[in-house]
């Protein structure tokens, strides 16, 4: 009830401030800040009380007070709250890297790939079927034949095979699970960033040769673009790590704010660069926890977890906040089966690959950590609309309406999964690690 | 983007260059670090070296906003009840007979000089001398504080100068913030304009709602990491909505953090988590303000030297007439005063305030006025508190010696 009274109050008070000022100084840009943490923070606390994840909260706030709905957070403000979503990746990443230790790659690894392999093939063969056997109904298939049917298919299950780190990290920090399905998904959803990535580059570049884009963005992919994007993000990523080790290790000074710099830093040294930013950051966090000292590295993931905290919160926010109902309501006969297969070929995909592993028979739930989709599938879409942007517009339009209903339903999932498994002991929101987090190392 | 990434860079490396050894400094030298930040913030800006473009000043002052809601947030902090009705009245009445003294003295000759000599007309120059009066009464309270934490035990004139620089703090806030609702501009919007009167009920209700509120959504959350998330959204929310209505983030921080502490129990938690990003934001403040300085295009050298020597004398004398009449000048000296000659972010962040405004006269000559202020007598400031009690400091070094 408490919940529900400041978000009338908090909602209530926006009204009365909007139409009284002019957003000048970026104002605008910190009243829709402020009002994200504070609003999607009780929405979260809510969803909590009904056994959902907080994430689904957040998502939800955004949704809700987005433009689809209230519209108190307007697409001019989601704009300017871009910089926070791509610090929040950041963090993100380097979290993700910060949660790896090379024993574990080596004893989980093998596990990772044959689970990924099979997941990410079947996936992408069954969402490309599915597109080819929608054909003409789907707007951006119409008039196309053969070979370009098929191009503009393989490029939507290229992009549609992608999962998210963002959600899988957000719940595992929520819920401090840690156990095998914990893990798992969070190897696979890590390495999935980089293959889908050359994934996605190579059918582009097939793409690009089998229907060239005209009047559009049409800057290729060469093979050593690709090549230097991850090798490159590599090299990036493993020297900031070891300067974040360095100073671990002889100053250790305002960790809160060092982690900030250092999640800003790795991005724009990454845009710089021209390297993929995610896997520069998760290099980065990989090499810090893996040269430094233990309490070296659990003080830094601390005091990053720390100040990410009001960051993830905005970002999931504003991830709502950009799901056009619209667009939603516009393709739904379509979604449906997309999102059937998708989910059946990441189902299949998992129990393929966990037997072929001989992995535990809890990590056939893996399947369900993989459902959420959001942050590098935006980014990929929106590299396909660039390069045509008539169908690709199109193209990202069904896209997005597909992340919107993975996002919802994903963080669900996965926290069903880790339930089932046993691995979050005290239930919804008062979650209890099974083992503690170093235990998994 | 490098342009931000500079930004970052340097106030991040100075910030924990000094993090390192600001402790030692104050500790063996009886110096106050900030200035060198607004010093590098002017190297850095577009007036100078132009490393940090305009652009990129104007795209960071959303973090400078949210700096001066901290710093409000952490003034009305300080504004405890229970320890307030503990101190003497008469360490009151002296704090603030001094602090209206020197609003009163400054603004009034200030005002004087720019009307009769400056060509500028009544309004413009009664207008900027009062932003100059509400600069001038601000004390930076680091000094005392580190002669305080040297000292190790209470000596009445630093007593008498922590209220006094709390009371200056909370003058010169609602000096700004009531001068900002006077020159308000009617938002577009308005069915009809609204007074200043209704501007600064509103400007108190942002931070008072803004506290209430705040409590509402905690409840009596002691974890440090969830106040601080939420103590985050409440004064990056307070600061951004009385930005957003050309209002004071200052003032209704203020509210906001005085609302706060007086009415949860679990003041220690929240006045913690505001301490953990003080000096952050801070450091990151006096950058961006000496990056956002900018000279006027009229020269104004003699009323910046007015405004440094009339602050001197209105503060030495404010001080003496007010210890005079309260009975206190045996117990606290006669320039006693020379303690509050010290300025810091305080008096920064009430001229960036001003600065902010669209529609105020001569906003770079207060801004410039508070710069050089700063400039001049920030890293001063604990000597000069310490020049008051004629104690010969031991040094941990000399401690050592024995």
């Amino acid at each position: 009830m408490r919940r529900l009274v400041v978000l009338a109050l908090l909602f209530g008070a926006m009204q009365l401030v909007l139409p009284l000022g002019a957003g000048a100084h970026g104002s605008q840009w910190l009243l829709t800040f402020g009002f994200l943490i504070l609003a999607a923070y009780s929405v979260g606390e809510l969803a909590v009380l009904v056994r959902l994840p907080k994430i689904t909260g957040y998502l939800a706030a955004g949704v809700l007070f987005g433009p689809s709905v209230f519209n108190t957070v307007t697409t001019d403000a989601i704009g300017e709250l871009r910089p926070v979503s791509s610090l929040a990746i950041a963090l993100i990443a380097y979290l993700a890297g910060a949660e790896l230790r090379w024993n574990e790659v080596r004893q989980r690894g093998a596990t990772i790939a044959k689970i990924l392999t099979a997941e990410l093939t079947l996936g992408f063969i069954a969402l490309s079927a599915v597109l080819v056997a929608l054909g003409d109904r789907l707007p951006f298939l119409q008039d196309t034949s053969g070979a370009s049917r098929l191009a503009f298919a393989v490029l939507f299950g290229a992009i549609a095979v992608v999962h998210s780190p963002a959600v899988v990290m957000a719940l595992l920090s929520e819920t401090r699970a840690g156990g095998p399905v914990a893990r798992t998904t969070l190897g696979v959803v890590l390495v999935s960033d980089v293959v889908v990535v050359v994934l996605f580059s190579t059918v582009l570049a097939v793409a690009r040769a089998v229907v060239p884009p005209t009047g559009a963005n049409v800057a290729g992919l060469s093979l050593g673009v690709i090549v230097w994007e991850l090798a490159g993000a590599v090299l990036v990523g493993a020297l900031l790590g070891a300067a974040v080790a360095v100073y671990l290790r002889f100053v250790k000074h305002e960790l809160v704010l060092f982690a900030i710099v250092v999640a800003f830093f790795g991005m724009v040294i990454a845009q710089l660069a021209h390297v993929e930013t995610l896997l520069a950051l998760l290099t980065a966090g990989f090499v810090t926890e893996n040269v430094s000292r233990h309490e070296d590295g659990e003080a830094i993931r601390h005091a990053m977890e720390r100040s990410a905290a009001p960051v993830f919160v905005v970002f999931f926010a504003l991830a709502g906040a950009e799901m056009g109902l619209a667009q939603v309501a516009a393709v739904w006969p379509f979604l449906v089966p997309i999102i059937l297969v998708r989910t059946g070929a990441l189902w299949m995909g998992t129990r393929v690959g966990v037997r072929w592993a001989g992995a535990p028979r809890d990590t056939r739930r893996v399947w369900m950590g993989l459902v959420p989709q959001a942050g590098v599938a935006i980014g990929l879409a929106a590299a396909i609309s660039q390069a045509y942007p008539v169908r690709g517009g199109q193209m990202r339009t069904l896209f997005l309406a597909v992340v919107a209903i993975n996002q919802l339903i994903g963080p669900i999932l996965f926290r069903f999964a880790l339930n089932r498994s046993g691995e979050i002991a005290g239930g919804a929101g008062e979650a209890t690690p099974v083992q503690p987090r170093p235990a998994i190392r | 983007m490098p342009d931000a990434l500079i930004l970052v860079l340097v106030v991040a490396a100075s910030y924990l260059a000094a993090r390192v050894a600001f402790e030692w400094l104050a500790r063996r030298f009886v110096i106050v670090s900030g200035a060198e930040y607004l010093l590098l913030g002017i190297l850095l800006g577009p007036q100078l070296s132009g490393i940090l473009s305009r652009d990129t000043v104007e795209s960071f002052a959303p973090i400078a906003t949210l700096s001066l809601g901290w710093i409000g947030a952490l003034i009305g902090a300080r504004l405890v009840l229970p320890r307030l009705v503990r101190t003497p009245a008469v360490l009151y009445r002296v704090a603030l007979v001094e602090s209206l003294l020197t609003v009163a003295f400054v603004g009034a000759l200030l005002a004087a000089a720019l009307w009769l000599g400056f060509e500028v007309t009544r309004g413009e120059a009664i207008i900027a001398a009062t932003a100059l009066g509400a600069v001038a009464v601000a004390s930076a309270t680091a000094g005392v504080a580190v002669v305080a934490r040297q000292l190790g035990r209470r000596s009445p004139v630093v007593r008498q100068l922590e209220v006094s620089t709390a009371a200056n703090a909370v003058v010169a806030v609602v000096t700004s913030g009531i001068l900002l609702t006077i020159v308000h501009r009617p938002p577009p919007m308005a069915v009809r304009p609204l007074t200043p009167t209704e501007w600064a009920v509103i400007t108190i209700a942002i931070g008072v709602v803004g506290g209430a509120l705040f409590h509402l959504f905690l409840g009596e959350e002691h974890k440090v990491d969830r106040l601080f998330v939420s103590l985050g959204g409440a004064i990056i929310l307070v600061s951004g909505a009385a930005t957003y209505l050309r209002l004071s983030p200052l003032l209704a921080a203020v509210c906001f953090g005085a609302v706060l502490v007086n009415t949860t129990r679990n003041r220690a938690e929240i006045v913690a988590a505001l301490e953990r990003v003080e000096r952050p934001l801070y450091f990151a403040l006096l950058v961006l303000a000496g990056a956002a300085w900018r000279p006027s295009v009229r020269d104004w050298s003699l009323v910046l030297l007015l405004f440094l020597l009339t602050r001197v004398a209105a503060k030495i004398g404010a001080a003496r007439l007010a210890a005079r009449w309260n009975g206190m000048l045996p117990t606290l000296g006669s320039d006693w005063g020379r303690g509050l000659l010290g300025q810091g972010g305080l008096a920064l962040a009430v001229a960036l305030t001003y600065l902010y405004q669209e529609n105020v006269p001569l906003p770079n000559l207060v801004f410039t006025a508070a710069v050089a202020s700063v400039l001049l007598t920030d890293v001063m400031s604990a000597r000069l508190v310490r020049s008051l009690l004629h104690v010969d400091f031991v040094t941990p070094a000399r401690d050592a010696e024995g």
